[in-house]
C-alpha cells in the first residue's frame, strides 16, 4: 500500500512534468529536449535556496518554475530569435544547463536532512487532519504524511491543470494553440508566432521546473542527474494519455496526460517490484515510446495491406 | 481626365507599391525574379483581378503586400502607411487574406468556433479574456446559417473534417470578420470543384458589395476575370504588364481579354510562349 501511494504521488508530481511536454510536443510540434535541464534547473534552485537560504518552502518551490520557465525562454529565443532548429537549440541549453545546476548546487547531491520542506508541511497538516502518524485505510495501515502528500500533490495538479485548461481558452491561449496547428494562419491573422513559441516554452518548462522542485523535495534530495532522459518519461506518458483519453479537445488531452504520467509510473513501480533491474528502466522506456511512436504507422499500413488483398 | 482626377482623389491610394524588386535564392542557379519593379496604385473600394501566367509572380505580389517576405527595395504604403518594414503579423491588421489551399486559412485540429474567435481579433491585442464569448457564438451562428452549409450546429466541430469549399466559405467569412482595409484572394477556389467554387465566388462578390472591401483578387478563371471586379492587372515575368480599367471592363468580353494577349504576343514585346501559356490557362 505504501508503494502504491508512493508510486502514484511521484505519478502525479510528473504529471506537472508531462504537461510541460504535452504544450512542447502536442501543441508547439516541438520535441524539446530542455526537459532535461529544466527539471533539475528547477530542483537545482529550490533546493538551495531550502537548504542553503532557508527560504519558506512555497517560495522555493515557485522558483523551481521560474527556473524551467528562464530555461525554455532561452530555448524559445535560440529557435525563434537565432532560427536554431528546436533539436539543437534543446540540446544546447540542456547541455549548458548541466554545468549551471551544478553551479547552482555547489556538488552533485544535495540532502534536504532536517530541511523544512513541503513534506514537513504536508506531515504536519497529515498528523492534524487524521489525529496521528498512522491510519488505517482499507486494512492497510498508512502515514498520514505520506497519505497526506498524495492529497496535496493531488489538489494542486488539478488545480494547475485547471488553469492550464482556462488558460487555453483564452484569446492568448487559443491564439497559441493555433500557432502550433497552423503558423501561416495565424500570421495572416495578426499573430506573432516567435511570441507565441518562447511564451509556450517558457510556460512547458516551467511546470517541468516545477515538478523538479516538488521531486525533489518528495525524495529529500535533489542530484545532478535526475534529469536525465525525463523528456522520454513525459513523453510516454502523454502517449499514453493520448491511447486512453484521446485528443479530441484541451481537456481530455490534460486528463488524458495526468492518468498516463500516473499510469506510467505504477508500471514502473509494478516492473521493479518484479525484479526489473533500475538500471534498465531507460531502455525500456525509450523502447515502449519508440513502440508507441511507429505502432500507429503500422497498423494503418497493415490494414491498408487488408484492404487491397480483400480487393 | 479631368474626370479621374476627381475620382483619384474621392477614393484616396489604399494600396501603393513604388519600384518594388524581389529576388529568390538570388546569386544560385535557382535564382527568380518574381518582382522587377512592380509599381502599382489601387484606390480604395476597387476590386482588382489578378491575372497572368504561372510563375508570373501574382501570389509574389499578393505576399510581398501581405508581408509574408520583406522585399529587396521599393515601397510598399497601405492606407496611406509605409509598411515596407512592418511584419506580417501586424500587416495583418489592415489585411484579410485568403489562400489557394483550404488547408492554408484554417487551424484544421480547432473547431469553428475556436477559429473565429482567432479571426475576431485579427490585428488585436490577445490577451487573457475568454476567446468563446457569448456575443461571438451568436453572431457566428447568424452568419454562417448564412452560408446555408448547414454549419450552424455544428460549430465545435473540427474545421480539418469540413470540405474544401465550406472551409474555403469559412476562411473568407474570418478574413472578413472584422472589416479588413484590403482582401487579398489568391486563386481562393481554384482547388475546389466547379459548384463549391461557383458558392465560394458567390459569396465572395457578396461580401465585397456589401462591405466595399478594396480586394486583390487572382484568379485562373476567365469567367471569373469578366464578371467580377472593376479592373484587370495582367502579370508578366514580375510586372505588371496590362492594366484594364473600369471603363473599358464594363464592355470587356473573354474573347477581347483573349485578343489582348494575342497583341501582345504579336508586338513581340514577349516571348512567344507567353500568349499560349495563357491560352492554356484560360480557355
Ligand atoms: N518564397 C519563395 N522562395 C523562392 N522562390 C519563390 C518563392 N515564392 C515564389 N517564388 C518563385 O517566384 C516565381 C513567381 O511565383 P508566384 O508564386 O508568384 O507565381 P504565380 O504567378 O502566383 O504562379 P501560379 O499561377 O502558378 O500560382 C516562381 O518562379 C516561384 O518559384
Ligand atoms: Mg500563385
Amino acid at each position: 500500500m505504501t508503494l502504491l501511494i508512493g508510486a502514484l504521488t511521484l505519478g502525479i508530481i510528473l504529471s506537472l512534468l508531462a504537461l510541460g511536454v504535452y504544450i512542447s510536443y502536442r501543441i508547439f510540434d516541438i520535441a524539446d529536449i530542455t526537459v532535461d535541464g529544466s527539471i533539475t534547473f528547477g530542483a537545482a534552485v529550490s533546493s538551495v535556496l531550502l537548504v542553503q537560504m532557508g527560504v519558506h518552502p512555497l517560495w522555493a518551490t515557485l522558483a523551481g518554475f521560474l527556473a524551467g520557465a528562464i530555461a525554455g525562454t532561452v530555448s524559445g529565443i535560440l529557435q525563434t530569435h537565432f532560427k536554431i532548429n528546436p533539436l539543437l537549440s534543446g540540446i544546447l541549453v540542456m547541455t549548458g544547463l548541466y554545468s549551471v545546476n551544478l553551479h547552482v548546487m555547489g556538488r552533485s547531491n544535495i540532502p534536504f536532512l532536517g530541511t523544512v520542506t513541503l513534506s514537513t508541511y504536508c506531515e504536519k497538516i497529515g498528523n492534524i487532519v487524521f489525529g496521528g502518524n498512522e491510519i488505517l485505510l482499507m486494512g492497510w495501515t498508512v502515514s498520514t504524511t505520506d497519505l497526506m502528500t498524495l492529497i496535496l500533490m493531488f489538489l494542486l495538479v488539478s488545480s494547475i491543470s485547471l488553469v492550464l485548461w482556462l488558460f487555453f481558452h483564452t484569446d492568448l491561449g487559443t491564439a497559441m494553440r493555433a500557432s502550433g496547428d497552423n503558423p501561416q494562419m495565424i500570421r495572416a491573422l495578426g499573430g506573432n508566432v516567435e511570441y507565441y513559441k518562447i511564451f509556450g516554452l517558457a510556460l512547458s518548462n516551467g511546470l517541468v521546473g516545477l515538478a523538479g522542485a516538488l521531486w525533489a523535495q518528495y525524495q529529500n534530495f535533489a542530484d545532478v542527474q535526475m534529469g536525465i532522459g525525463m523528456v522520454v518519461w513525459g513523453l510516454a506518458s502523454v502517449i499514453i494519455g493520448e491511447a486512453l483519453a484521446g485528443t479530441a479537445s484541451v481537456v481530455t488531452a490534460i486528463i488524458g496526460t495526468i492518468i498516463g504520467s500516473i499510469l506510467f509510473r505504477q508500471l514502473v513501480a509494478i516492473a521493479l517490484s518484479f525484479g526489473l533491474n533500475p538500471n534498465d528502466l531507460k531502455l525500456i522506456t525509450a523502447l515502449f515510446v519508440f513502440a508507441a511512436l511507429i505502432l500507429p504507422n503500422m497498423l494503418s499500413k497493415l490494414s491498408v495491406g487488408k484492404r487491397k488483398v480483400a480487393l | 481626365m479631368n474626370n479621374q482626377q476627381s475620382n483619384a482623389n474621392l477614393n484616396p491610394a489604399m494600396v501603393q507599391l513604388t519600384d518594388v524588386f524581389k529576388t529568390f535564392n538570388a546569386g544560385t542557379v535557382n535564382e527568380v525574379r518574381p518582382m522587377q519593379g512592380v509599381n502599382l496604385t489601387i484606390t480604395e473600394g476597387s476590386f482588382v483581378i489578378v491575372l497572368g501566367g504561372n510563375g508570373s509572380g501574382k501570389s509574389t505580389l499578393l505576399n510581398a503586400i501581405a508581408g509574408s517576405f520583406m522585399i529587396d527595395t521599393g515601397k510598399i504604403e497601405l492606407n496611406g502607411e509605409d509598411v515596407t518594414q512592418w511584419p506580417e503579423h501586424k500587416r495583418a491588421t489592415l489585411i484579410g487574406r485568403v489562400f489557394q489551399n483550404p488547408f492554408s486559412g484554417t487551424a484544421p485540429s480547432m473547431s469553428i468556433l475556436d477559429n473565429f474567435s482567432l479571426a475576431a481579433k485579427r490585428g488585436k491585442f490577445r490577451g487573457l479574456s475568454w476567446a468563446h464569448s457569448s456575443n461571438l457564438q451568436d453572431e457566428l451562428k447568424d452568419r454562417v446559417s448564412e452560408l446555408k452549409m448547414g454549419l450552424e450546429n455544428r460549430l465545435d466541430t473540427a474545421i480539418g473534417s469540413l470540405s474544401g469549399g465550406q472551409r474555403q466559405a469559412l476562411t473568407l467569412l474570418m478574413a472578413t470578420w472584422l472589416k479588413p482595409k484590403l482582401l487579398l484572394l489568391d486563386e481562393h477556389t481554384a482547388a475546389l470543384d466547379p459548384k463549391s467554387a461557383d458558392q465560394v465566388i458567390a459569396l465572395t462578390e457578396q461580401i465585397i458589395s456589401k462591405e466595399k472591401l478594396t480586394t486583390l483578387m487572382v484568379t485562373h478563371s476567365m469567367q471569373q476575370a469578366i464578371n467580377l471586379g472593376d479592373r484587370i492587372i495582367m502579370m508578366h515575368k514580375g510586372n505588371v504588364l496590362h492594366d484594364v480599367n473600369a471603363h473599358e471592363k464594363q464592355r470587356l468580353r473573354i474573347d477581347d481579354l483573349l485578343s489582348r494577349f494575342e497583341n501582345v504576343r504579336r508586338r513581340e514585346l514577349l516571348d512567344e510562349s507567353v500568349a499560349d501559356l495563357l491560352r492554356l490557362r484560360y480557355i
